[in-house]
Protein backbone atom coordinates (compact mmCIF):
# COMPACT_ATOMS: atom_id res chain seq x y z
CA UNK A 1 0.00 0.00 0.00
CA UNK A 2 1.48 3.40 -0.61
CA UNK A 3 2.34 5.46 1.84
CA UNK A 4 -0.24 8.04 3.08
CA UNK A 5 2.20 11.11 3.55
CA UNK A 6 5.90 11.23 1.62
CA UNK A 7 8.48 13.67 1.12
CA UNK A 8 12.10 13.75 -0.52
CA UNK A 9 14.61 16.34 0.23
CA UNK A 10 11.96 18.80 1.24
CA UNK A 11 13.30 21.97 1.29
CA UNK A 12 12.05 25.69 0.95
CA UNK A 13 13.31 29.27 1.68
CA UNK A 14 11.53 32.88 2.51
CA UNK A 15 14.55 34.87 1.12
CA UNK A 16 17.44 34.24 3.59
CA UNK A 17 15.66 32.12 5.66
CA UNK A 18 15.99 28.40 5.65
CA UNK A 19 12.51 27.56 6.74
CA UNK A 20 12.64 23.61 6.01
CA UNK A 21 15.72 21.87 5.07
CA UNK A 22 15.69 18.43 3.49
CA UNK A 23 13.19 17.13 4.96
CA UNK A 24 12.08 13.28 4.46
CA UNK A 25 9.28 12.44 5.83
CA UNK A 26 7.61 8.64 5.86
CA UNK A 27 3.70 8.36 7.01
CA UNK A 28 2.73 4.76 7.25
CA UNK A 29 -1.42 5.01 6.72
CA UNK A 30 -3.34 4.20 9.70
CA UNK A 31 -0.07 6.21 11.62
CA UNK A 32 -0.76 9.10 14.07
CA UNK A 33 1.95 11.11 13.33
CA UNK A 34 3.08 13.61 16.04
CA UNK A 35 4.88 16.79 14.52
CA UNK A 36 6.92 18.28 17.38
CA UNK A 37 9.15 21.76 17.17
CA UNK A 38 9.72 24.94 18.72
CA UNK A 39 8.32 27.77 17.42
CA UNK A 40 9.22 28.40 13.76
CA UNK A 41 11.05 25.11 13.76
CA UNK A 42 9.07 24.46 10.40
CA UNK A 43 6.39 22.98 10.97
CA UNK A 44 3.55 24.91 9.44
CA UNK A 45 6.29 25.59 6.50
CA UNK A 46 6.08 21.79 6.02
CA UNK A 47 2.17 21.22 6.66
CA UNK A 48 1.81 24.30 4.07
CA UNK A 49 4.17 22.08 1.45
CA UNK A 50 2.21 18.72 1.93
CA UNK A 51 -1.18 20.87 1.24
CA UNK A 52 0.28 22.49 -1.86
CA UNK A 53 0.17 25.82 -0.28
CA UNK A 54 3.59 26.51 -0.97
CA UNK A 55 6.21 25.09 -3.45
CA UNK A 56 9.12 23.79 -2.13
CA UNK A 57 12.52 24.89 -3.68
CA UNK A 58 13.43 21.25 -3.68
CA UNK A 59 12.45 18.25 -2.76
CA UNK A 60 9.13 16.37 -3.37
CA UNK A 61 5.16 15.86 -1.88
CA UNK A 62 3.81 12.85 -2.23
CA UNK A 63 0.07 12.90 -0.21
CA UNK A 64 -1.59 9.21 -0.57
CA UNK A 65 0.12 8.34 -3.29
CA UNK A 66 0.19 11.39 -5.93
CA UNK A 67 2.10 14.14 -6.22
CA UNK A 68 0.96 17.02 -4.81
CA UNK A 69 2.26 19.88 -7.37
CA UNK A 70 1.62 23.20 -9.13
CA UNK A 71 -2.12 24.79 -9.68
CA UNK A 72 -3.36 23.32 -6.29
CA UNK A 73 -3.09 19.68 -7.85
CA UNK A 74 -3.55 16.90 -4.77
CA UNK A 75 -5.62 13.96 -3.52
CA UNK A 76 -7.90 16.92 -1.88
CA UNK A 77 -11.31 14.87 -2.01
CA UNK A 78 -9.74 12.66 0.80
CA UNK A 79 -7.36 15.06 2.83
CA UNK A 80 -8.74 16.90 5.44
CA UNK A 81 -6.84 19.80 6.80
CA UNK A 82 -7.10 22.77 10.16
CA UNK A 83 -3.65 25.13 9.28
CA UNK A 84 -2.50 27.39 12.06
CA UNK A 85 -5.38 29.10 13.35
CA UNK A 86 -9.12 27.91 12.75
CA UNK A 87 -11.05 30.79 10.50
CA UNK A 88 -14.34 31.09 9.38
CA UNK A 89 -16.78 33.60 7.81
CA UNK A 90 -17.99 35.58 10.96
CA UNK A 91 -21.50 37.12 9.29
CA UNK A 92 -22.15 33.42 8.14
CA UNK A 93 -23.52 30.52 11.26
CA UNK A 94 -21.90 27.20 11.47
CA UNK A 95 -24.21 25.49 9.49
CA UNK A 96 -23.63 28.13 6.76
CA UNK A 97 -20.06 27.46 7.48
CA UNK A 98 -19.59 24.08 7.00
CA UNK A 99 -22.31 24.13 4.10
CA UNK A 100 -19.94 26.05 2.09
CA UNK A 101 -17.19 23.28 3.29
CA UNK A 102 -19.76 20.67 2.01
CA UNK A 103 -20.14 22.48 -1.50
CA UNK A 104 -16.13 22.75 -1.80
CA UNK A 105 -15.28 19.29 -0.96
CA UNK A 106 -17.99 18.80 -3.32
CA UNK A 107 -19.59 16.03 -0.78
CA UNK A 108 -23.45 15.32 -2.57
CA UNK A 109 -24.87 14.16 0.78
CA UNK A 110 -26.11 17.11 2.52
CA UNK A 111 -26.55 15.54 5.79
CA UNK A 112 -23.36 15.19 6.31
CA UNK A 113 -23.30 18.96 7.57
CA UNK A 114 -25.73 17.39 10.32
CA UNK A 115 -23.56 14.80 11.22
CA UNK A 116 -20.60 16.62 11.90
CA UNK A 117 -22.12 19.20 13.90
CA UNK A 118 -23.18 16.42 16.03
CA UNK A 119 -20.44 14.74 16.01
CA UNK A 120 -17.70 17.73 17.18
CA UNK A 121 -20.30 18.99 19.90
CA UNK A 122 -21.51 22.02 18.13
CA UNK A 123 -25.57 21.43 17.24
CA UNK A 124 -26.13 24.09 20.06
CA UNK A 125 -24.31 26.90 18.22
CA UNK A 126 -25.36 25.68 14.95
CA UNK A 127 -27.32 28.85 14.07
CA UNK A 128 -24.70 31.02 15.68
CA UNK A 129 -22.69 33.02 13.89
CA UNK A 130 -19.24 32.19 13.85
CA UNK A 131 -17.94 35.73 14.84
CA UNK A 132 -19.62 35.25 18.13
CA UNK A 133 -17.89 31.62 18.93
CA UNK A 134 -15.11 31.46 21.46
CA UNK A 135 -12.10 30.46 20.35
CA UNK A 136 -12.64 26.79 21.64
CA UNK A 137 -15.93 26.79 19.16
CA UNK A 138 -14.00 27.97 16.19
CA UNK A 139 -11.21 25.46 16.65
CA UNK A 140 -14.65 22.51 16.90
CA UNK A 141 -16.32 24.16 13.81
CA UNK A 142 -12.41 24.12 12.14
CA UNK A 143 -12.16 20.39 13.12
CA UNK A 144 -15.68 19.97 11.63
CA UNK A 145 -14.68 21.52 7.98
CA UNK A 146 -11.17 18.91 8.24
CA UNK A 147 -13.70 16.09 9.03
CA UNK A 148 -16.68 16.85 7.28
CA UNK A 149 -15.94 14.86 4.31
CA UNK A 150 -14.85 11.57 6.37
CA UNK A 151 -10.90 12.00 4.86
CA UNK A 152 -8.34 9.23 4.60
CA UNK A 153 -5.84 11.72 6.21
CA UNK A 154 -6.08 14.38 8.56
CA UNK A 155 -3.57 17.27 8.55
CA UNK A 156 -3.80 19.00 11.97
CA UNK A 157 -2.26 22.27 13.34
CA UNK A 158 -2.49 22.84 16.98
CA UNK A 159 -5.72 21.02 17.41
CA UNK A 160 -5.66 20.88 20.66
CA UNK A 161 -5.63 24.98 20.29
CA UNK A 162 -8.21 26.63 22.63
CA UNK A 163 -10.09 23.99 23.69
CA UNK A 164 -10.55 23.18 27.29
CA UNK A 165 -8.98 20.07 29.08
CA UNK A 166 -12.30 18.05 28.09
CA UNK A 167 -12.47 19.08 25.01
CA UNK A 168 -8.50 18.21 24.45
CA UNK A 169 -10.12 14.62 26.18
CA UNK A 170 -12.78 14.74 23.40
CA UNK A 171 -10.42 14.79 19.96
CA UNK A 172 -7.88 12.85 21.01
CA UNK A 173 -10.43 10.44 21.56
CA UNK A 174 -12.15 10.92 18.00
CA UNK A 175 -8.78 10.99 16.35
CA UNK A 176 -8.07 7.70 18.21
CA UNK A 177 -10.96 6.23 16.90
CA UNK A 178 -10.57 7.59 13.49
CA UNK A 179 -7.25 6.09 13.90
CA UNK A 180 -8.22 2.79 15.17
CA UNK A 181 -11.49 2.20 13.88
CA UNK A 182 -11.27 3.89 9.99
CA UNK A 183 -8.01 3.71 9.07
CA UNK A 184 -7.43 7.33 9.23
CA UNK A 185 -4.14 8.73 9.02
CA UNK A 186 -3.30 11.61 11.21
CA UNK A 187 -0.54 14.07 10.28
CA UNK A 188 -0.38 16.73 13.33
CA UNK A 189 1.62 19.17 14.85
CA UNK A 190 1.57 20.28 18.40
CA UNK A 191 3.46 22.00 21.00
CA UNK A 192 1.56 20.30 23.63
CA UNK A 193 3.99 17.76 23.87
CA UNK A 194 2.47 15.51 26.51
CA UNK A 195 -0.51 15.52 24.15
CA UNK A 196 1.58 14.12 21.51
CA UNK A 197 2.99 11.75 24.08
CA UNK A 198 -0.42 10.30 24.37
CA UNK A 199 -1.54 10.58 21.15
CA UNK A 200 0.74 9.43 18.22
CA UNK A 201 2.28 6.06 17.18
CA UNK A 202 5.05 8.00 15.59
CA UNK A 203 6.64 11.38 16.50
CA UNK A 204 8.97 13.40 14.47
CA UNK A 205 10.98 16.05 15.95
CA UNK A 206 11.39 19.16 13.73
CA UNK A 207 14.41 22.24 14.20
CA UNK A 208 15.64 24.18 12.79
CA UNK A 209 14.00 23.65 9.62
CA UNK A 210 15.48 19.77 9.73
CA UNK A 211 13.77 16.45 11.06
CA UNK A 212 16.34 15.85 13.85
CA UNK A 213 14.34 12.82 14.98
CA UNK A 214 12.02 10.50 13.97
CA UNK A 215 10.77 7.74 16.63
CA UNK A 216 7.85 5.40 17.27
CA UNK A 217 6.18 5.65 20.49
CA UNK A 218 7.56 2.52 22.04
CA UNK A 219 11.06 3.22 20.56
CA UNK A 220 10.72 6.74 22.54
CA UNK A 221 9.67 5.03 25.50
CA UNK A 222 13.02 3.11 25.31
CA UNK A 223 14.99 6.12 24.52
CA UNK A 224 13.41 8.49 27.15
CA UNK A 225 16.22 8.90 29.76
CA UNK A 226 14.99 7.14 33.37
CA UNK A 227 16.36 7.92 36.81
CA UNK A 228 15.88 6.29 40.73
CA UNK A 229 15.20 9.20 42.46
CA UNK A 230 16.08 8.82 46.44
CA UNK A 231 14.92 10.88 49.33
CA UNK A 232 16.03 10.26 53.27
CA UNK A 233 16.14 12.17 56.12
CA UNK A 234 19.83 11.51 56.67
CA UNK A 235 20.75 12.65 52.71
CA UNK A 236 24.29 12.69 53.01
CA UNK A 237 24.46 8.95 55.05
CA UNK A 238 22.25 7.68 52.02
CA UNK A 239 25.06 9.42 49.45
CA UNK A 240 28.15 7.69 51.63
CA UNK A 241 26.61 4.48 51.22
CA UNK A 242 25.60 4.26 47.64
CA UNK A 243 29.31 5.53 46.60
CA UNK A 244 30.48 3.00 48.99
CA UNK A 245 28.41 0.59 47.23
CA UNK A 246 29.67 1.67 43.35
CA UNK A 247 27.24 3.81 42.19
CA UNK A 248 27.27 7.31 40.60
CA UNK A 249 25.01 9.48 42.60
CA UNK A 250 23.85 13.00 42.00
CA UNK A 251 23.34 14.57 44.52
CA UNK A 252 20.33 17.58 44.10
CA UNK A 253 18.98 19.94 46.42
CA UNK A 254 16.88 17.03 48.57
CA UNK A 255 17.35 14.39 46.54
CA UNK A 256 20.16 11.63 44.81
CA UNK A 257 19.79 11.01 41.61
CA UNK A 258 20.97 7.51 40.20
CA UNK A 259 20.67 6.80 36.26
CA UNK A 260 22.91 3.61 36.05
CA UNK A 261 20.49 0.73 34.98
CA UNK A 262 21.48 -1.31 37.85
CA UNK A 263 19.81 1.02 40.09
CA UNK A 264 16.86 1.49 37.78
CA UNK A 265 16.47 -2.26 37.26
CA UNK A 266 16.72 -3.03 41.12
CA UNK A 267 15.09 0.13 43.16
CA UNK A 268 14.39 -2.63 45.91
CA UNK A 269 18.01 -3.80 45.99
CA UNK A 270 18.62 -0.03 46.56
CA UNK A 271 16.00 0.42 49.39
CA UNK A 272 17.46 -2.91 51.38
CA UNK A 273 20.98 -1.08 50.64
CA UNK A 274 20.36 2.12 52.30
CA UNK A 275 18.28 0.48 55.46
CA UNK A 276 21.42 -1.73 56.30
CA UNK A 277 23.74 1.46 55.99
CA UNK A 278 21.15 2.75 58.43
CA UNK A 279 20.16 5.60 55.65
CA UNK A 280 16.59 3.94 55.25
CA UNK A 281 14.83 6.06 52.19
CA UNK A 282 11.81 8.29 52.77
CA UNK A 283 11.09 8.02 49.15
CA UNK A 284 12.14 6.30 46.66
CA UNK A 285 10.95 6.51 42.54
CA UNK A 286 11.90 5.81 39.19
CA UNK A 287 10.68 9.01 37.17
CA UNK A 288 10.49 8.78 33.64
CA UNK A 289 11.47 11.62 31.12
CA UNK A 290 8.75 13.05 29.51
CA UNK A 291 8.82 14.00 25.88
CA UNK A 292 8.94 17.49 26.60
CA UNK A 293 11.66 16.96 28.38
CA UNK A 294 13.19 14.36 26.51
CA UNK A 295 12.92 17.43 22.89
CA UNK A 296 14.56 20.16 25.29
CA UNK A 297 17.75 18.05 25.62
CA UNK A 298 17.56 16.94 22.11
CA UNK A 299 17.23 20.92 21.04
CA UNK A 300 19.42 21.58 23.66
CA UNK A 301 22.22 19.25 21.58
CA UNK A 302 21.39 20.47 18.73
CA UNK A 303 21.05 23.97 18.96
CA UNK B 1 -13.26 24.36 -14.94
CA UNK B 2 -13.63 22.03 -11.52
CA UNK B 3 -16.32 23.08 -9.44
CA UNK B 4 -17.46 26.62 -10.71
CA UNK B 5 -21.29 26.13 -9.17
CA UNK B 6 -20.61 25.23 -5.99
CA UNK B 7 -17.86 28.19 -5.84
CA UNK B 8 -19.86 30.53 -7.27
CA UNK B 9 -23.09 29.18 -4.63
CA UNK B 10 -20.44 30.02 -1.79
CA UNK B 11 -19.29 33.31 -3.03
CA UNK B 12 -22.97 34.60 -3.75
CA UNK B 13 -23.85 33.60 0.33
CA UNK B 14 -20.83 34.91 1.50
CA UNK B 15 -22.07 38.33 -0.37
CA UNK B 16 -26.14 38.13 0.90
CA UNK B 17 -24.83 37.82 4.13
CA UNK B 18 -22.53 40.88 4.40
CA UNK B 19 -22.99 44.84 5.41
CA UNK B 20 -21.46 45.29 2.28
CA UNK B 21 -24.15 44.60 -0.72
CA UNK B 22 -26.19 47.12 1.05
CA UNK B 23 -23.52 49.45 2.14
CA UNK B 24 -22.25 49.55 -1.72
CA UNK B 25 -26.33 49.84 -3.24
CA UNK B 26 -26.44 52.87 -0.33
CA UNK B 27 -23.60 54.83 -1.37
CA UNK B 28 -24.40 54.47 -5.08
CA UNK B 29 -27.91 55.74 -4.50
CA UNK B 30 -26.01 59.14 -4.04
CA UNK B 31 -25.26 59.52 -7.96
CA UNK B 32 -29.89 59.77 -9.13
CA UNK B 33 -29.74 61.92 -5.40
CA UNK B 34 -27.19 64.10 -6.30
CA UNK B 35 -28.50 64.54 -10.13
CA UNK B 36 -31.84 64.90 -8.81
CA UNK B 37 -30.57 68.12 -7.02
CA UNK B 38 -28.53 69.28 -9.55
CA UNK B 39 -31.77 69.63 -11.68
CA UNK B 40 -33.70 70.88 -9.03
CA UNK B 41 -30.87 73.68 -8.87
CA UNK B 42 -30.85 74.05 -12.40
CA UNK B 43 -34.28 74.43 -13.14
CA UNK B 44 -34.48 77.67 -10.88
CA UNK B 45 -31.03 78.72 -9.72
CA UNK B 46 -32.82 82.01 -7.90
CA UNK B 47 -35.33 80.08 -5.88
CA UNK B 48 -32.12 77.60 -5.10
CA UNK B 49 -30.12 80.17 -3.38
CA UNK B 50 -33.07 81.08 -1.74
CA UNK B 51 -33.77 78.26 -0.15
CA UNK B 52 -30.15 77.85 0.93
CA UNK B 53 -29.54 74.52 -1.60
CA UNK B 54 -26.84 76.31 -2.87
CA UNK B 55 -24.96 79.42 -1.69
CA UNK B 56 -25.23 82.96 -3.32
CA UNK B 57 -21.28 82.73 -4.27
CA UNK B 58 -21.80 79.76 -6.25
CA UNK B 59 -20.96 79.74 -9.53
CA UNK B 60 -23.00 77.27 -11.38
CA UNK B 61 -21.31 75.60 -14.73
CA UNK B 62 -23.06 75.89 -18.31
CA UNK B 63 -26.10 73.68 -18.12
CA UNK B 64 -29.85 72.87 -18.14
CA UNK B 65 -32.53 70.98 -16.50
CA UNK B 66 -33.23 68.12 -19.10
CA UNK B 67 -32.98 64.68 -19.30
CA UNK B 68 -30.26 64.36 -21.69
CA UNK B 69 -28.37 66.53 -18.98
CA UNK B 70 -29.04 64.44 -16.27
CA UNK B 71 -28.52 61.53 -18.42
CA UNK B 72 -25.09 62.80 -19.05
CA UNK B 73 -24.44 63.18 -15.38
CA UNK B 74 -25.81 59.67 -14.37
CA UNK B 75 -23.22 58.37 -17.17
CA UNK B 76 -20.44 60.56 -16.08
CA UNK B 77 -20.99 59.47 -12.22
CA UNK B 78 -20.88 56.09 -13.20
CA UNK B 79 -17.58 56.56 -14.81
CA UNK B 80 -16.10 58.06 -11.75
CA UNK B 81 -18.29 56.63 -8.62
CA UNK B 82 -18.11 53.05 -10.60
CA UNK B 83 -14.09 52.99 -10.66
CA UNK B 84 -14.72 53.21 -6.81
CA UNK B 85 -17.27 51.75 -5.75
CA UNK B 86 -16.64 48.44 -7.99
CA UNK B 87 -13.58 48.64 -6.76
CA UNK B 88 -14.45 48.62 -3.48
CA UNK B 89 -16.76 45.73 -4.41
CA UNK B 90 -13.78 43.65 -5.71
CA UNK B 91 -11.70 44.32 -2.72
CA UNK B 92 -13.99 42.59 -0.20
CA UNK B 93 -14.65 40.06 -2.54
CA UNK B 94 -10.90 39.20 -2.43
CA UNK B 95 -9.10 41.03 0.43
CA UNK B 96 -11.68 39.59 2.89
CA UNK B 97 -10.43 36.44 2.18
CA UNK B 98 -7.22 37.41 4.11
CA UNK B 99 -8.16 39.88 6.52
CA UNK B 100 -10.68 36.76 8.20
CA UNK B 101 -7.88 34.46 6.98
CA UNK B 102 -10.36 32.08 5.12
CA UNK B 103 -7.68 32.22 2.08
CA UNK B 104 -5.88 29.25 3.47
CA UNK B 105 -9.26 27.15 3.38
CA UNK B 106 -9.73 27.67 -0.42
CA UNK B 107 -6.47 26.24 -1.45
CA UNK B 108 -6.70 22.49 -0.74
CA UNK B 109 -9.72 21.39 -1.83
CA UNK B 110 -11.41 19.25 -4.78
CA UNK B 111 -12.85 22.95 -6.24
CA UNK B 112 -9.91 23.96 -8.40
CA UNK B 113 -8.34 27.36 -7.53
CA UNK B 114 -9.68 28.43 -10.71
CA UNK B 115 -13.19 27.80 -10.19
CA UNK B 116 -13.20 29.68 -7.06
CA UNK B 117 -11.33 32.81 -8.61
CA UNK B 118 -13.51 32.71 -11.53
CA UNK B 119 -16.63 32.66 -9.31
CA UNK B 120 -15.52 35.69 -7.30
CA UNK B 121 -15.09 37.15 -10.51
CA UNK B 122 -18.27 36.19 -12.13
CA UNK B 123 -19.66 37.16 -8.33
CA UNK B 124 -18.18 40.98 -8.88
CA UNK B 125 -19.65 41.22 -12.97
CA UNK B 126 -23.18 40.61 -11.23
CA UNK B 127 -22.75 42.90 -8.16
CA UNK B 128 -21.85 45.74 -10.17
CA UNK B 129 -24.46 45.32 -13.06
CA UNK B 130 -26.77 44.99 -10.40
CA UNK B 131 -25.82 49.04 -8.71
CA UNK B 132 -25.67 49.97 -12.47
CA UNK B 133 -29.18 48.90 -13.13
CA UNK B 134 -30.56 50.16 -9.53
CA UNK B 135 -28.82 53.18 -10.04
CA UNK B 136 -29.83 53.73 -13.09
CA UNK B 137 -33.77 52.90 -12.46
CA UNK B 138 -33.76 55.39 -9.22
CA UNK B 139 -32.52 57.58 -11.84
CA UNK B 140 -35.70 57.35 -13.85
CA UNK B 141 -37.46 57.50 -10.81
CA UNK B 142 -35.51 60.91 -9.59
CA UNK B 143 -35.97 62.55 -13.09
CA UNK B 144 -39.74 61.68 -13.07
CA UNK B 145 -39.93 63.01 -9.54
CA UNK B 146 -38.31 66.12 -10.39
CA UNK B 147 -40.14 66.81 -13.56
CA UNK B 148 -37.70 67.65 -16.08
CA UNK B 149 -38.13 68.14 -19.91
CA UNK B 150 -36.58 66.25 -23.02
CA UNK B 151 -37.23 62.34 -22.19
CA UNK B 152 -38.33 60.43 -25.28
CA UNK B 153 -38.10 56.63 -25.44
CA UNK B 154 -34.78 56.66 -27.83
CA UNK B 155 -33.08 59.11 -25.92
CA UNK B 156 -33.43 56.82 -22.83
CA UNK B 157 -32.70 53.67 -24.58
CA UNK B 158 -29.50 55.52 -26.01
CA UNK B 159 -28.85 56.87 -22.62
CA UNK B 160 -29.22 53.28 -21.24
CA UNK B 161 -27.01 51.48 -22.97
CA UNK B 162 -24.02 54.57 -22.71
CA UNK B 163 -24.48 54.59 -19.03
CA UNK B 164 -24.30 50.36 -19.17
CA UNK B 165 -20.41 50.36 -21.67
CA UNK B 166 -19.46 52.70 -19.03
CA UNK B 167 -19.88 50.25 -16.22
CA UNK B 168 -18.62 47.39 -18.34
CA UNK B 169 -15.90 49.63 -19.16
CA UNK B 170 -15.36 49.80 -15.49
CA UNK B 171 -15.81 46.28 -14.75
CA UNK B 172 -12.60 45.39 -17.25
CA UNK B 173 -9.98 47.41 -14.83
CA UNK B 174 -11.16 45.77 -11.53
CA UNK B 175 -8.69 42.39 -12.09
CA UNK B 176 -6.33 44.85 -11.21
CA UNK B 177 -7.99 45.33 -8.18
CA UNK B 178 -8.43 41.77 -7.42
CA UNK B 179 -4.67 41.42 -8.12
CA UNK B 180 -3.82 44.00 -5.59
CA UNK B 181 -6.80 42.52 -3.18
CA UNK B 182 -4.91 39.33 -3.66
CA UNK B 183 -0.66 40.28 -3.72
CA UNK B 184 -1.62 43.36 -0.86
CA UNK B 185 -3.39 39.86 0.52
CA UNK B 186 -6.17 43.05 2.36
CA UNK B 187 -8.01 45.70 1.72
CA UNK B 188 -6.02 48.15 1.95
CA UNK B 189 -3.63 47.36 -1.41
CA UNK B 190 -6.63 47.41 -3.71
CA UNK B 191 -8.40 50.73 -2.06
CA UNK B 192 -4.79 52.24 -2.29
CA UNK B 193 -4.55 51.19 -6.21
CA UNK B 194 -8.42 52.36 -7.11
CA UNK B 195 -7.54 55.90 -5.80
CA UNK B 196 -4.62 56.17 -7.37
CA UNK B 197 -5.69 54.96 -10.56
CA UNK B 198 -8.19 57.78 -10.70
CA UNK B 199 -5.91 59.79 -9.78
CA UNK B 200 -3.57 58.78 -12.18
CA UNK B 201 -6.71 58.52 -15.29
CA UNK B 202 -7.11 62.27 -14.34
CA UNK B 203 -3.89 62.85 -15.08
CA UNK B 204 -3.46 61.39 -18.09
CA UNK B 205 -6.74 63.09 -19.50
CA UNK B 206 -5.35 66.18 -18.70
CA UNK B 207 -1.81 65.67 -20.66
CA UNK B 208 -4.07 64.22 -23.34
CA UNK B 209 -2.81 60.73 -23.11
CA UNK B 210 -6.60 59.34 -21.73
CA UNK B 211 -7.17 57.80 -25.00
CA UNK B 212 -4.15 55.50 -24.85
CA UNK B 213 -4.12 55.40 -20.55
CA UNK B 214 -6.96 51.97 -20.26
CA UNK B 215 -7.82 53.79 -16.87
CA UNK B 216 -8.95 57.16 -18.81
CA UNK B 217 -10.69 55.31 -21.39
CA UNK B 218 -14.44 55.12 -19.24
CA UNK B 219 -14.43 58.65 -18.09
CA UNK B 220 -13.36 59.98 -21.57
CA UNK B 221 -16.41 57.03 -22.67
CA UNK B 222 -18.80 59.02 -20.41
CA UNK B 223 -18.11 62.49 -22.11
CA UNK B 224 -16.51 64.23 -18.81
CA UNK B 225 -13.97 65.74 -21.07
CA UNK B 226 -15.84 66.93 -24.05
CA UNK B 227 -17.55 65.00 -26.57
CA UNK B 228 -18.07 61.45 -26.41
CA UNK B 229 -15.67 59.01 -27.37
CA UNK B 230 -13.54 62.53 -29.27
CA UNK B 231 -10.34 61.22 -28.91
CA UNK B 232 -11.23 57.59 -28.22
CA UNK B 233 -10.06 54.84 -30.95
CA UNK B 234 -10.01 51.74 -31.74
CA UNK B 235 -6.42 51.77 -29.93
CA UNK B 236 -8.17 52.70 -26.45
CA UNK B 237 -10.45 49.84 -26.63
CA UNK B 238 -7.50 47.32 -27.05
CA UNK B 239 -5.54 49.38 -24.26
CA UNK B 240 -8.55 48.29 -21.64
CA UNK B 241 -8.87 44.86 -23.06
CA UNK B 242 -5.43 44.60 -22.36
CA UNK B 243 -5.61 45.95 -19.19
CA UNK B 244 -8.30 43.12 -18.61
CA UNK B 245 -6.72 40.47 -19.70
CA UNK B 246 -3.41 41.30 -18.39
CA UNK B 247 -5.45 41.60 -14.82
CA UNK B 248 -7.32 38.20 -15.06
CA UNK B 249 -4.51 36.70 -16.16
CA UNK B 250 -1.78 37.83 -13.11
CA UNK B 251 -4.98 37.03 -10.48
CA UNK B 252 -5.26 33.93 -12.04
CA UNK B 253 -1.70 33.27 -12.10
CA UNK B 254 -1.20 34.12 -8.12
CA UNK B 255 -3.96 31.70 -6.53
CA UNK B 256 -2.30 28.91 -8.77
CA UNK B 257 1.60 29.88 -8.14
CA UNK B 258 2.46 32.38 -5.45
CA UNK B 259 3.09 31.18 -2.06
CA UNK B 260 -0.21 31.09 0.35
CA UNK B 261 1.78 31.64 4.07
CA UNK B 262 -1.16 33.16 5.06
Amino acid sequence: MTLAIETNGLSKSYGPVRAVESVDLRVERGEIYGFVGLNGAGKTTTIRSLLGMVRPDAGSVRVLGQAVGPRGRGPWQQVGHLVEAPAAYPELTVRENLEIARRLQQIADAGAVARIIERLGLASYTDRKAGALSTGNLQRLGLARALLHEPALIILDEPANGLDPAGVVEIRELLQELARQKGVTVFMSSHILTEVDRLATLVGLIHHGRLVEELAADELDRLRARRLEVRARDLDAARRALAAAGFSVTAGDDTLLLTEARALDAPDEIARLLVDAGAPPTRLAVEEENLEEYFLRLTEQGA
Amino acid sequence: MNGLLPAFWAEALKARRSRAIWLTAAGFMMLPLVGGLMMIILKDPVRAREMGLISAKAQLAAGVADWPTFFGLLTQGIAIGGAIVFAMVTAWVFGREFSDRTAKDLLALPTSRAAIVAAKFILIAWWALGLALLVFAAGLAMGNAVVIPGWSADLTWRSFWAFLAVALLDLMLLPFVALFASMGRGYMAPLGWAFLSVFLAQIAAILGWGDWFPWSVPALFSGMAGPRAGDLGLHSYVAITLAFVTGLAATFFWWQRADHTR
